[in-house]
């Protein structure tokens, strides 16, 4: 948002001035368009009621009598809306989000990104799925508890998210953010794991 | 999206799928994988101790057609060469030689990774087996 309205000129206008009502170019962050700190757990029941009321506020049928820089702002702020509460409300999307607004490079990731010890799990996993489709029924066992280790690594791992998301939501520390970066990739291997095991073939 | 000609030669007849024996001193293992799509890759070199130079490669390729394209041929590029032009080997060349698109270069990374993963562990053994202490060159 600019320092000034638009229209009247007068400063520090929120989304809508307050001396002469006009409504402002929408704010290009996320959080900051919802008016909410930045966080990487933010109240949901709190972001879905904003929604609905900036919805209503913002849409486009009530500008259609207002001037056309009005008209333009509500169409902006009506698409930034959406973005945003798509990303903020997923909490993947919304935590990849806050990476990248506080800095981190989120799309450069190297292979070194990935944790060695779960590469080896992968990798066997991949070999038992090969075998059962070939018909080898001595993998299936195998396969199995390897399924029911690999939720159980993903639930770990959430609650250890959460833990850090409450962690940085309290002090901001680059540090957490770093671990947030480590914990996501490694959820991103095991979801896929699972989503392997998930599909094993038929006995045939 | 299209994959070229060369990708798709690779992808349907894969050269030097397999593995060698992890455990052996002249052999160096390879693992990595992709952050981005979650595909992992495994590429081995088994090395001639006397003169340096790469006898065997396997890989074993858990992913796209392009992850597969490019390990099967940086396995067919590593056998006759030494270790040393093995490591300058470039996922570039990679790109270039499977015209890969944008969206598939960190496929090529990934095997590059894997050839210096490869490598490093080969030295690694041979660092360790050595009875005076030679630095380690790892890559
Ligand atoms: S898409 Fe994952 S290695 Fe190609
Ligand atoms: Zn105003």
């Amino acid at each position: 948002m600019s320092p000034t309205c638009w229209n009247c000129g007068k400063p520090a206008p929120s989304r809508f001035c307050a001396e002469c009502r006009a409504l402002q170019p929408p704010a290009s962050d996320y959080f900051a368009f919802f008016e909410i700190p930045r966080a990487l757990a933010p109240d949901l029941k709190d972001l879905e009621k904003r929604f609905y009321a900036l919805s209503r506020q913002l849409h486009p049928d009530l500008f259609s009598r207002k001037s056309a820089r009005e008209q333009e702002y509500s169409l902006e702020s009506t698409a930034i809306l959406n973005d945003a509460y798509r990303v903020l409300k997923d909490p993947v999307a919304r935590t990849l989000y806050v990476l990248k607004q506080e800095g981190f490079d989120v799309g450069e990731q190297s292979t070194k990104d990935v944790p060695p010890e779960l590469l080896e799990e992968v990798f066997e996993l991949n070999m038992a799925l090969e075998e059962l489709r070939m018909g080898d029924e001595d993998a299936r066992p195998q396969l199995e508890a390897a399924r029911a280790r690999f939720r159980k690594m993903r639930d770990e791992l959430d609650a250890d998210l959460q833990r850090q998301f409450a962690g940085w939501d309290a002090s901001q520390r680059a540090e957490t953010l770093a671990a947030v970066r480590a914990l996501l990739n490694r959820r991103k291997y095991i979801t896929n794991l699972i989503d392997k095991a998930s599909h094993v073939p038929d006995r045939v | 999206m299209a994959y070229s000609d060369k990708v798709l030669d690779h992808y349907n007849n894969p050269r030097n799928v397999g593995s060698l024996d992890k455990s052996s001193a002249s052999v160096g293992t390879g693992m990595v994988g992709a952050p981005e799509c979650g595909d992992v890759m495994k590429l081995q070199i088994r090395v001639n101790e006397e003169n340096g130079i790469i006898e065997d490669a396997k890989f074993k390729t858990f992913g796209c057609g392009s992850a597969i394209a490019s390990s099967s041929l940086a396995t067919e590029w590593l056998k006759g060469k030494t270790v040393d032009e093995a490591l300058q080997i470039k996922n570039t060349d990679i790109v270039n030689e499977l015209s890969l698109p944008p969206v598939k270069i960190h496929c090529s990374v990934l095997a590059e990774d894997a050839i210096k993963a490869a490598i490093s562990d080969y030295r690694n053994k041979q660092g360790s087996k050595a009875p005076v202490a030679v630095e380690q060159t790892v890559a």
